[in-house]
């Protein structure tokens, strides 16, 4: 079905996204990477890379998705022991390829999968990992990832000085974009002695009842901090949310908090949003929350506090009590 | 079974962060250190597990002297065993120097059947240590770990991801960061052991100790380096309306009809 090519044959000094596939779903999160990944191939002119642990190409659904990718190639490690994720396998499949294929680069959705797998392959390649990048760009000839930094209100521009180049890339924070030509499609073919084995045994799986969140494509977002002052207060955005056809957002320090579960969290570590509307309750806007919305096209502040990050930020600002105003709002709309 | 081992670490508490002009490092030596809340669900398993298995617990934390409070709070809470990692060389560390030295202690304190960690400490976020430091041990991890126990000489772990929740089967040893909802009740420390902990300091390993590379270590052994910082400035951009309840969400309500969000 693909070109088969020997492992030691592949091409080299390219740059590899990890495709997160999932019993035979393909994550949207690892076509998200592609856009700013392309960037920076082309900045360094080098090939774009999205490689597939799997366990069968009969498994492959969105094989059509992935033919439309920003991909140059699309490379595929078939084996039936890749069927389950079992970290310490893969993590043997991808040093393996970054030996013989001496990427520029090798980056990672930081989805759970990827924030499990990223840190295994940096530590048996020996190099660094940047965590949560937002932001990636190419400047004499090396590539730049950004970050907020824990406790200033500063971004702060890392390198790497150990190659690959290694990062997971923030979820939503970048949008799919489709390629011009049908990627080339490979498959990798592993020496003989190859061991598949691992340590790990999937025993058994249990699908999750939550749906997943659409709060990275959402197109209205109503988000709370702690302004709101207690779980129940917080827990009638949802109310808000279904009047308005909205998903539910939330600060980092409710979400610790226990108010929300850490899904919702937009921000550094968590969801990055771009809706028409963004609503946020009682959020002061720590620079952790705000780069995970600045980008959103209307953004409304309600917060008691004229002068925080938010309320400067946004489009329309309501100086006051964000618990009575939600609470006022949505006797209203419901009269 | 051999021994437990728990990595526990200080972060500042919310409020008194103190950075590094020069290097943007936090300076964890200056600072009031709390115990990284997501640790708490981490110790809990560890104590469960001793309990139950009946078994070594250590507990290993990587810090300034000013963690020694929260290794005393461990051992308050069951652990047997303190340690710390301390040393002006690893200040600095990014994950793979960091990883680095808890790998090499925990080898020190090898044979041993389990390490626990936290998911991610809330100061760093990069929740990479857990599965890096595992992988320089060259032993199984699993992250998002909310369920643990021991069958049949093999670990059967709950670990969830984004779908659902897999069981898994592991031959040890193992390294596990648990998940920050793994628990609804975390116990308090014994009275009887913050007594008894009064008149006992942890043990203290220095690069030294652990015949470490010092080409590793720290900043300079840290291959991710800050470039550059940018201030974000922030501008007012839009209308500040102050007011009354009544007449603010009067005002939210005409926005949300020109937006179409709502009809009239």
């Amino acid at each position: 079905m693909f070109e088969r090519i020997n492992i030691e044959n592949l091409p080299k000094g390219n740059i590899l996204a990890f495709g997160e596939f999932y019993r035979n779903e393909l994550n949207n999160s690892s076509l998200e990477i592609l856009s700013p990944l392309k960037e920076v191939a082309q900045a360094l002119n080098k090939k774009l890379i999205l490689l597939f642990l799997i366990g069968s190409l009969e498994d492959i659904k969105n094989l059509e998705e992935i033919k439309k990718s920003l991909a140059d190639e699309v490379w595929f490690v078939v084996n039936n022991e890749l069927k389950d994720l079992k970290d310490d396998l893969y993590t043997e499949v991808l040093a393996q390829i970054v030996k013989s294929s001496q990427p520029y680069g090798l980056f990672f959705p930081a989805t759970k999968i990827g924030m499990s797998l990223a840190p295994r392959v940096a530590g048996a390649l020996k190099v660094g990992l940047c965590a949560h990048v937002n932001y990636l760009k190419v400047k004499d000839n090396q590539i730049i990832m950004s970050r907020p930094t824990y406790g200033e209100n500063i971004i702060a521009k890392l390198v790497s000085k150990s190659s690959p180049v290694m990062a997971t890339i923030s979820l939503g924070a970048f949008n799919i974009k489709y390629g011009e030509r049908e990627p080339l499609m490979k498959e990798i073919i592993f020496p003989e002695n190859f061991s598949w084995s691992s340590k790990l045994k999937i025993r058994n799986f249990i699908p999750s009842k939550k749906k997943l969140t659409k709060l990275s494509t959402a197109k209205i977002v109503v988000s709370g901090g702690r302004g709101l002052k207690n779980k129940e207060t917080f827990q009638k955005l949802f109310e808000l949310a279904e009047i308005l056809g909205a998903e539910v957002g939330a600060t980092r320090p409710v979400c610790y908090e226990g108010w929300v579960e850490e899904e919702r969290m937009i921000g550094v570590s968590g969801v990055t949003v771009k809706p028409k509307i963004y609503i946020g309750f009682g959020i002061s806007g720590a620079l952790q929350h705000t780069v995970g919305m600045e980008n959103s096209e209307f953004i409304i502040a309600v917060n008691t506090d004229k002068d925080a990050p938010l309320v400067k930020m946004a489009n329309l600002a309501l100086i006051g009590d964000a618990r009575k105003i939600l609470e006022l709002l949505l006797k209203k709309l419901k009269s | 079974m051999e021994k437990i081992i728990v990595c526990i670490k200080g972060v500042p508490e919310p409020g008194s962060v103190k950075v590094d002009p020069e290097t943007h490092a936090l300076k964890r030596e200056s600072m009031e250190l709390i115990l990284n809340p997501n640790d708490r669900p981490a110790l809990e398993m560890a104590v469960r597990l001793k309990n139950d298995y009946n078994i070594e617990l250590v507990a290993i934390s990587m810090g300034p002297p000013n963690v020694i409070p929260l290794l005393k709070h461990a051992y308050a809470l069951g652990v047997d065993q303190m340690i710390l990692l301390s040393d002006r060389a690893f200040a600095g560390s990014d994950t793979l120097a960091t990883s680095y030295v808890l790998a090499e202690a925990i080898k020190k304190l090898s044979p041993f059947s389990l390490v626990l960690m936290g998911l991610k400490s809330i100061d760093g976020e990069t929740a990479q240590v857990p599965p890096e430091t595992a992988s320089l041990l060259d032993i199984p991890s699993l992250t998002n770990v909310k369920s643990l126990f021991m069958k049949d000489n093999k670990w059967i772990a709950i670990r969830e991801i984004e779908y659902g929740e897999e069981e898994v089967e592991v031959e040890g040893p193992l390294v596990c960061s648990v998940s920050p909802t793994a628990f609804e009740y975390i116990r308090p420390p014994s009275l009887k052991r913050l007594l008894e902990v009064k008149n006992k300091e942890p043990i203290v390993w220095q690069a030294g100790d652990l015949n470490l590379d010092s080409q590793k270590l720290g900043l300079k052994g840290s291959p991710t380096q800050v470039v550059e910082v940018i201030e974000k400035k922030i501008e007012t951009k839009g209308i500040i309306l102050e007011g009354e309840t009544e007449e603010l969400v009067e005002k939210l309500i005409e926005v949300l009809k020109e937006k179409a969000l709502i009809k009239n």
